[in-house]
């Protein structure tokens, strides 16, 4: 370290130090002769606090010395310098530098009541204005969606102080190994820095992440061939850890269980901490905005390194559009602790039930099984059971899906429930005895996955050995989405069912688009799915009482009516809307094409200000895209007929970049090694081992001088 | 009257007489004064014989015991002492001629002073009162009479005094053991700066001998006080010694030593039954002499 001042004229008033002996010598006053009769008294006086007046004496001519040369020396504004940056600006002469500014989600990180990011910017403008006039410099504000751009080395200091003073920390990660590489790539390109040494500037937190060790280190291509830039490493850390607790995860999953609208959500909690956390708060809030509030609060225990799932369980009142939030409580970086998801939470699905077979005994009723099965609580379809007789009454556009069960004909109505289908309703058709196949080819051809063929009887019940010869589920469609639900024992709830009579179906049409989900052990569809304009159509080939099958008995049998009710409805539908992260395009589809004059007119970003969406794309039906840069519930404004409205259904969620939760920081020995070695890279930072940065001395030496004041008071007093 | 008689004891006022002879009638008159209120006077008498009593006796010397015995009013007659000798020993070293204010009396002066209107009231009563002035060694002496002339040789004896040489004590009161042989007052009055710690232990030797021994110790504001400041050269008054000190350094440890010096020579004094008092030069004489004064009128009674 060397000592340098910044107005050594004034270190002339280093002479005024010399005062205190100046006055002593010249100023001394003579002691007056006095004759006094207890000289005795004054010698054993003197004698006892003569050592102790002789240290106040010297301690006040030090103090006095110190406060006038403390004072003088502070005026002449000295710093202290590493001997390798005094290097650097001294003999070498100038140097082209670029300055690279982390701007990464990480930087938000605070510490002592100032973000990383503002550190690391006032290092980096200190870095700027320590430069000569005569040495060129650029800036790199890495971080966020922008591809790292450096411009040439110019002598324009203002503008680049602006850039400095502009750039503000995004919710992004940083590459600042193509940062690095962009801004070296610049210093090898600048016709002005051609002869002078070349400098790299990196402000930053050194969180590992940012940096990949395993590509090459940048280096300046010049003519004499690739040389090694002269890298300073700003910690804006300071060297201290930064300990961080984040959610890197955040799902919702349908579940039954919970609930008819009922869902599985699991959290994902991340600790980088000293010691683990205990019972750290975990809240779940619904909605947004002012309808915000808290549905569950739990308490999660955050390890010190690694993640845990939190699972909860919510179930929504009503369906439609909906967000879930996460919160842990926020710490020194904020950012990451709250995650969003918007989900579209299955409406209530209106189930019509036609029931061909009525019996005043109810275990014989064609409808008692369906209806108990959708009747449930944790069933998403309300049941209306109505006899065939009775269709005429009835208005298939009312419901979402229609369970014709043993139905001998539909007669006039056939029509409407053929349009019905193709607008995007759902047909469940169960077989009986009053089912005609002939009938039905003529009614509702296009409607059925297959033409039914004849009844077969696999065994008749209530014969010997019957049970042992009725036909059973063999094939099952285990990923269907209405069968997905029976996994592991749960499926020997549908393998179990006993079939001793069922419907036998022509082959299928090759372009009928018929999809067997389940098959007897004799190959035979036992159930087929089709799709029919917009709606589908699932045929079962049994029935739903117990005449034919004994399916309506076994466990599977309320779950499978129920999800195939959601299926048809189209409620079960895997629409999983994943969270975009933040600076990823976001695709606005057109909402309500039914409506052609709606379009996006705004969109809503989580800090309250419209953003602008980009243009329509020719010949992409109006559908736009904007990128998100905060993250947290974006929504959607949509104008519809003149008149601008939110769209609940349009809102996304957006993430921060989770990468830069991961404060874990590097070693610097680490990263100057990557960068050449301790002759071409250094830390600087206020650390103890920190080398080079200056060290502002006046305020300390004016400290001293005010101790000395303070002293002298005492010692006079 | 009185404001101007009070103003005469005052040592300032003292110092501008010119004469030690016009201080001691200055002091002597108003010590008297003070006296006359004293409800304790006439102890300096003896019962001499009764007298039948007449208009104009006083009736508190009315003898109730005889006018039980013979019905009759006898008042009491008393007759004065004459036989009480006093020595007065005055320190003349070099430290009495100290006054720490040029308008002041110097130690010495305001021990003459006492001395001299003792010696006039010892000799007013018809005691006899002699001086003995020592410093190294007993300069001068006075033998002790009764005689009203021989005020004016102790007085003469005082003037002509000067202030010098190391206080040795011991010769004086060696004067005193060769010389006072029967039972006599003795005044002591002295700085007891004396190069011989003991001094006191002699003394009391005095005291042993019968003796009845008073301690005038005499010491100036600024040795009690210390009101030096700034930094000064102080010369010994006896010897060649000197120290330079800054006033205020020194005075915490200064004043802490005399208070010690004060008190040991106060238990001392006490021990060996020698009456003790001290005496400010800044006080009025009278304010040292008269309670002096009445303790031992109290005590004679």
């Amino acid at each position: 370290m060397s000592l340098s001042f910044l107005h050594p004229a004034l270190l002339w008033g280093l002479a005024a130090a010399a005062l205190p002996l100046a006055i002593h010598l010249f100023f001394r006053r003579r002691p007056k002769p006095t004759p006094f009769p207890a000289i005795d008294f004054i010698l054993r006086a003197r004698q006892e606090t003569q050592r102790r007046l002789r240290l106040r004496k010297v301690l006040l001519f030090v103090a006095r010395t110190a406060l006038l040369a403390a004072a003088a020396l502070a005026v002449a504004r000295p710093r202290l310098v590493a001997p390798e940056a005094a290097a650097a600006v001294g003999p070498a002469g100038p140097a082209a530098t670029a300055i690279v500014l982390d701007a990464s989600a990480s930087m938000q990180y605070r510490l002592g009541g100032r973000s990383l990011f503002e550190v690391a910017r006032d290092d980096a403008t200190e870095a700027l204005a320590q430069l000569g006039s005569d040495e060129p410099a650029t800036v790199v504000v890495c971080g966020g969606a922008a591809v790292p751009v450096a411009e040439p080395p110019s002598f324009d200091k203002a503008e680049l102080r602006r850039r400095l003073r502009e750039a503000a920390v995004t919710y992004g990660h940083a590459d600042l190994t193509s940062c690095t590489g962009a801004a070296v790539r610049a210093l090898a390109e600048s016709a002005a820095g051609q002869a002078m040494r070349r400098k790299l500037v990196v402000a930053t937190d050194l969180t590992a992440v940012a940096w990949r060790l395993d590509a090459p280190a940048p280096v300046v291509t010049t003519p004499a061939g690739p040389i090694r830039p002269e890298v300073t490493l700003l910690d804006a850390a300071r060297g201290a850890e930064l300990p961080n607790a984040w959610l890197s995860g955040f799902v919702a999953d349908p579940d039954p269980a919970v609930g008819a609208r009922g869902y599985r959500i699991t959290a994902t909690v991340n600790g980088l901490e000293p010691e683990p956390v205990k019972d750290a708060p975990l809240t779940l809030r619904v909605g947004s905005g002012k309808d915000q509030r808290v549905a569950v609060r739990a308490f999660a225990e955050i390890p010190a390194t690694g993640s845990v799932k939190k699972t909860l369980a919510h179930d929504f009142a009503a369906g439609g559009p909906a967000v879930l939030s996460a919160a842990l409580p926020a710490d020194a970086l904020a950012m990451d602790d709250t995650l969003v998801l918007t989900l579209d939470v299955p409406r209530e699905v209106k189930a019509l039930v036609v029931n061909g077979s009525p019996s005043p005994v109810k275990q014989r009723d064609e409808a008692f099984y369906v209806e108990a099965a959708l009747a449930g609580p944790s069933s998403p379809a309300r049941p209306t059971i109505v006899d065939a007789e009775g269709l005429g009454r009835v208005r298939f556009g009312d419901y979402d899906v229609v369970f014709l069960l043993n139905v001998r004909s539909l007669g006039a109505k056939a029509a409407e429930l053929v349009q019905f289908v193709d607008s995007g309703g759902g047909l469940f058709m169960a077989m009986g005895d009053e089912v005609d196949p002939d009938r039905y080819e003529a009614e509702m051809k296009v409607l059925l996955p297959a033409p039914l063929h004849v009844v077969k009887t696999a065994a008749e019940r209530g014969t010997p050995g019957a049970a042992a010869r009725a036909a059973r589920f063999a094939e099952v469609d285990w990923m269907h989405p209405a069968l997905a639900v029976f996994t592991g024992p749960a499926r020997e709830g549908l393998e179990s069912v006993r079939t001793f009579r069922y419907m036998l179906l022509k082959p299928e049409r090759k372009d009928a688009g018929a999809r067997v989900l389940v098959r007897y052990d004799d190959g035979a569809p036992a159930l087929v799915e089709a799709r029919r304009g917009q709606g589908r159509v699932i045929l079962y080939t049994s029935t739903v009482d117990r005449e034919w099958s004994d399916w309506t008995i076994r466990t599977s049998f309320l779950p499978a009516m129920q999800r195939l009710a959601g299926y048809l409805s189209g409620a079960l539908e895997e629409r999983r809307d994943w969270p975009t992260p933040v600076y990823a395009p976001r695709i606005l589809p057109v909402p309500g094409t039914a409506v052609p004059d709606t379009r996006v007119a705004a969109v809503v970003a989580p800090d309250g200000r419209e953003r602008k969406v980009s243009a329509p794309e020719p010949g992409q039906d109006g559908v736009v895209s904007i990128t998100p840069d905060i993250p947290g519930l974006w929504q959607v404004k949509v104008s519809e007929n003149g008149k601008e409205r939110p769209d609940p259904r349009l809102s996304f969620a957006v993430w921060p970049d989770l990468r830069e939760s991961d404060t874990r920081r590097l070693e610097p020995s680490e990263l100057t090694a990557w960068f050449g070695g301790a002759s071409h890279a250094r830390v600087a930072g206020d650390k103890p081992s920190g080398e080079g940065r200056q060290v502002p001395l006046w305020s300390w030496l004016l400290l001293v001088a005010l101790a000395a004041f303070l002293t002298e008071g005492l010692l006079v007093s | 009257m009185a404001e101007h008689e009070k103003s005469l004891l005052d040592p300032e006022v003292l110092a501008k007489l010119a004469t030690l002879r016009l201080r001691v009638r200055a002091v002597a008159e108003g010590v008297l004064n003070g006296l006359h209120k004293s409800p304790h006077h006439g102890q300096s008498v003896e019962f001499a014989e009764h007298k039948e009593y007449a208009p104009g006796d006083e009736i508190r010397h009315i003898d109730w015991k005889a006018y039980g015995k013979f019905d009759k009013y006898y008042v009491k007659r008393f007759e004065q002492e004459t036989n009480l000798r006093a020595w007065m020993l005055v320190d003349a070293s070099g430290s009495m001629g100290y006054r720490g204010d040029e308008r002041r009396l110097s130690k010495l002066e305001y021990a003459s002073a006492l001395a001299g209107t003792l010696a006039y009231l010892l000799v007013r009563q018809q005691d006899a009162a002699g001086l003995a002035v020592f410093a190294g060694s007993v300069t001068r002496a006075v033998p002790p009479r009764a005689e009203p002339s021989h005020v004016n040789a102790i007085l003469e004896t005082l003037q002509g005094v000067r202030a010098g040489g190391e206080t040795r004590l011991a010769s004086a009161v060696d004067l005193l053991v060769e010389r006072a042989h029967r039972r006599s007052g003795v005044f002591v009055f002295s700085d007891l700066m004396d190069a011989d710690e003991r001094v006191l232990r002699l003394v009391a030797e005095l005291r042993r001998r019968k003796h009845e021994v008073t301690v005038f110790h005499v010491l100036d504001p600024a040795e009690i006080e210390f009101p030096f400041e700034e930094p000064t050269l102080f010369l010994s008054m006896e010897d060649s010694r000197s120290v330079e000190a800054r006033g205020r350094d020194v005075r915490k440890g200064y004043l802490e030593l005399l208070e010690r010096w004060l008190e040991e020579t106060r238990r001392v004094c006490a021990e060996a039954d020698l009456e003790y008092v001290l005496a400010r030069t800044d006080r009025p004489l009278d304010e040292v002499l008269v309670p002096f004064l009445a303790r031992r009128e109290r005590s004679a009674a």
